[in-house]
Formats: C-alpha cells, structure tokens, sequence
C-alpha cells in the first residue's frame, strides 16, 4: 500500500481511526467488577447434577443416599442387561459359516455339426444366416463389379474392351457356375447294378 | 457402638469425592473472580465500542461473565484467558447488535461531546470534535459488517493482529487484508462526508 501522510484521504482515515481509539480508551464506569461479583453470587447454581430419583419410588427404610445409589445400580445392571441381551439376540440369530448357494448348471451337450457354445452357459438364439441367391443371378452381377477393381494396366485395358472379360476372372466365374451350392444339392437317386 | 450405628455413620461420612469436588469448585470461583477483577473493564470498553451504550456494555460484560461460570470446567483448557474472555463477550455485543438494529447512542453529537475527552478545549472546538467524531462514526457505521469489526477491534492497542485473529476466528492475513479495505472504505467515506459538509456550508 502507497501510503501518502500529506494526503488528505489518509489524514481523514487517521482522524477516523483516532476516534476510535478515543472511544476503545474510555474509562470503564467505577465498580463495574463490583457489580460483575454480585450477579455471579446471586446466579442460580446451573452445573450438571445426577438427577435424584422420585420420593415415591423404592424403599423407605433406607437413607435416601444409599437408596439412590443402590436403584441406580439396579437400574443401570438392567440397561446393561437389556442392551446385551438384544445383541446377543441378534447375533445369534445370524447363521455363520454358511457358504454362498450355488447352482449348479447342467452341462451343454453342443449340437452335433454345429458350432462349439465355447463353453457359454446360454447362447441366444440367433437369425436365419444369409442365404446366397442363384448362380445365374452371381453370373450378371460380375461385370458390374469389375468396374470398381482396382486400376491396374490390364485392367484399364480390359476397361477399355467392355465385350471381353479377364481371363482369371472368366475361368473363376466358370467354376462358380460349375460347383453346386452344398444346400442346394438335391440328393442323386443311386442306381444300384 | 451398636451395629445400627456403626452403619448408620458409614451412611454419613462424606465421601472424599464429594471433598475433591468441593474443592475444586472452590477453586474454579476463585479464578473466575480473578478473571473478573482482570478483564471486567477491558471487556466493558469492547463492549462500548460496538454498542456505544454504558448499561447495554455492563450488561454484555455480566453475561459474558455468566456464561464462563456456565463452562467454569473449561477454564483450565483455556490457554489465553484475555482473548477468550474477549471473543465471548463479542459475540454477546454482536447478537445484541443484530437485535436490536437501533443506532447507538454516541451518534448523538450532543452524546459525544459528552462522553469523549476534551481538556483544555474551548465550547467551540468541543462541539466541532464532537460534529467530526459523529461524522467518522456514522462513516463506520456505513462500512460492510467484516471490514467495521476488524476496524473496531483494530483500535484497541492491546489487540494484536493475531489476537484479533483469534477472536474474530479468522487468519491473520484475512485480518490484514480486511483493515486495509476498511482504511480505504473509510478514507472514501469521510472524503465525501466532507465534500458534502463544505457544499452545505456554501
């Protein structure tokens, strides 16, 4: 802080705190400790007690201080009593040692020619797999697809002559064409000699 | 001695538990009106600078004094009695203050030239330190609630800034950072009272 004494903000800040000061310096009227003693005397006593047990309650015959002290422990041997005994009541009630249940699956027996289940305890059911369509149709679609293969010289070449096909992809084609689809291989009739 | 009576004075002995206590109460009110016959006007003058009222400032300092006989069992868990003894009875005069949400009496200029010293001045100059003692309280008054108690602690030389600290329950950078905000604040305010005061005067 750039404090300026000749300045008159910090002059009036000084004044300010000067009357302050006057007052926190103000003499205390005389007798106050006096007057402070007096009310602490005549202050009702406030300081934690045992509380005293009813006239009526327990034996008349007895002093009331060894009454007192007798009851109490009576009354606290039954607290002890009461508060062990619901414990104990809780706990026993808690069967311990007692493993965790478990069930036990029944083994999968995979389906023969199928896929293992990988040991998985339930494998959902799954959609119908996709079905390949007929020859012919696979036939008419591979000139299409020659379009998007990559650029290579015989192929720009091949390009160039749409009438002719490869000769690798025109072999491949014809051996698709030859080669039955497993599922829809229709069983021969076996003529027997 | 017949059995009946040997048990009858068994039941009558005081027990030395009953004698420790007894003692130690003893001692307890002792040191309370030590602290008493130590703190009594020094806690009264804090209780003056937040109220500005002699009786409302006695009756802080008596209740102050009432609650400590209350807790007389923390007594020896207290390290320093002076600052304890300050905090509780500013708490008393800031709930007070908060209650009662009136102006203190000491705004009243006629009050204050009343109450404050003024020897070896003349009529005129009393009643003008009492018009810029008005004026600077008034201006106190005005500042946020942090930065006038730090202020009014501030100017009891035998408060440290630690002491301060303590009592207020803050650091002691927050108090050095709040006294000078209150500085500032009221550097502002009595430089526009003044204005204001002169522009009157025209």
């Amino acid at each position: 802080m750039t404090s300026n004494p000749h300045s008159p903000m910090v002059a009036n800040t000084h004044s300010g705190e000067e009357t302050l000061r006057l007052i926190a310096s103000l003499p205390a009227p005389e007798g106050i400790e006096e007057r402070v003693h007096k009310v602490l005397r005549a202050a009702p006593p406030c300081m934690g007690q045992v509380v005293a047990w009813p006239a009526g309650v327990g034996l008349r015959v007895l002093p009331q201080s060894n009454h007192g002290n007798w009851m109490r422990a009576a009354a606290a041997a039954a607290i002890v009593f009461v508060v062990v005994g619901g414990g104990w009541g809780v706990y026993s009630r808690v069967e311990q040692g007692q493993s965790g249940k478990v069930v036990v699956m029944p083994a999968r027996v995979p389906a023969s020619g199928g896929f293992s289940g990988a040991g998985a305890i339930r494998t959902p059911e799954t959609l119908p797999g996709p079905k390949i369509g007929e020859p012919g149709a696979r036939e008419q679609a591979t000139p299409a697809s020659t379009d998007r293969s990559p650029r290579t010289p015989a192929g720009n070449k091949e390009a160039r002559e749409p009438g002719r096909q490869p000769a690798k992809k025109a072999a491949a084609t014809k051996n698709r064409s030859v080669q039955p689809v497993p599922s829809q291989v229709a069983p021969q009739p076996t003529v027997s000699k | 001695m017949s059995t009946s009576q040997a048990i009858y004075a068994g039941w009558m002995e005081i027990p030395t538990s009953a004698v420790n206590e007894d003692a130690r109460r003893r001692a307890e009110d002792a040191a309370i009106s030590a602290l008493v016959d130590q703190y009594a006007a020094a806690l009264y003058r804090v209780a003056y600078s937040v109220l500005r009222n002699p009786s409302d400032a006695e009756d802080a300092v008596q209740e102050a004094f009432l609650r400590v006989l209350r807790h007389r069992e923390t007594l020896s868990e207290v390290r320093d009695h002076r600052v304890w003894l300050i905090r509780i009875v500013w708490n008393i005069v800031l709930d007070r203050k908060r209650r009662a949400k009136t102006r203190p009496e000491t705004d009243d200029v006629a009050e204050l030239a009343r109450v404050l010293p003024s020897k070896g001045l003349s009529q005129e100059e009393i009643a003008a330190a009492a018009q810029h003692h008005g004026r600077v309280l008034a201006c106190v008054e005005r500042l946020p609630s942090k930065e006038r108690e730090v202020l009014l602690l501030s100017a009891f030389e035998e408060l440290t800034s630690v002491e301060i600290a303590s009592v207020l329950g803050i650091t002691e950078s927050s108090v050095r950072s709040r006294l000078f905000r209150a500085r500032n604040l009221m550097a502002e305010l009595l430089d526009f009272e003044r204005s204001q005061h002169e522009r009157n005067l025209r």
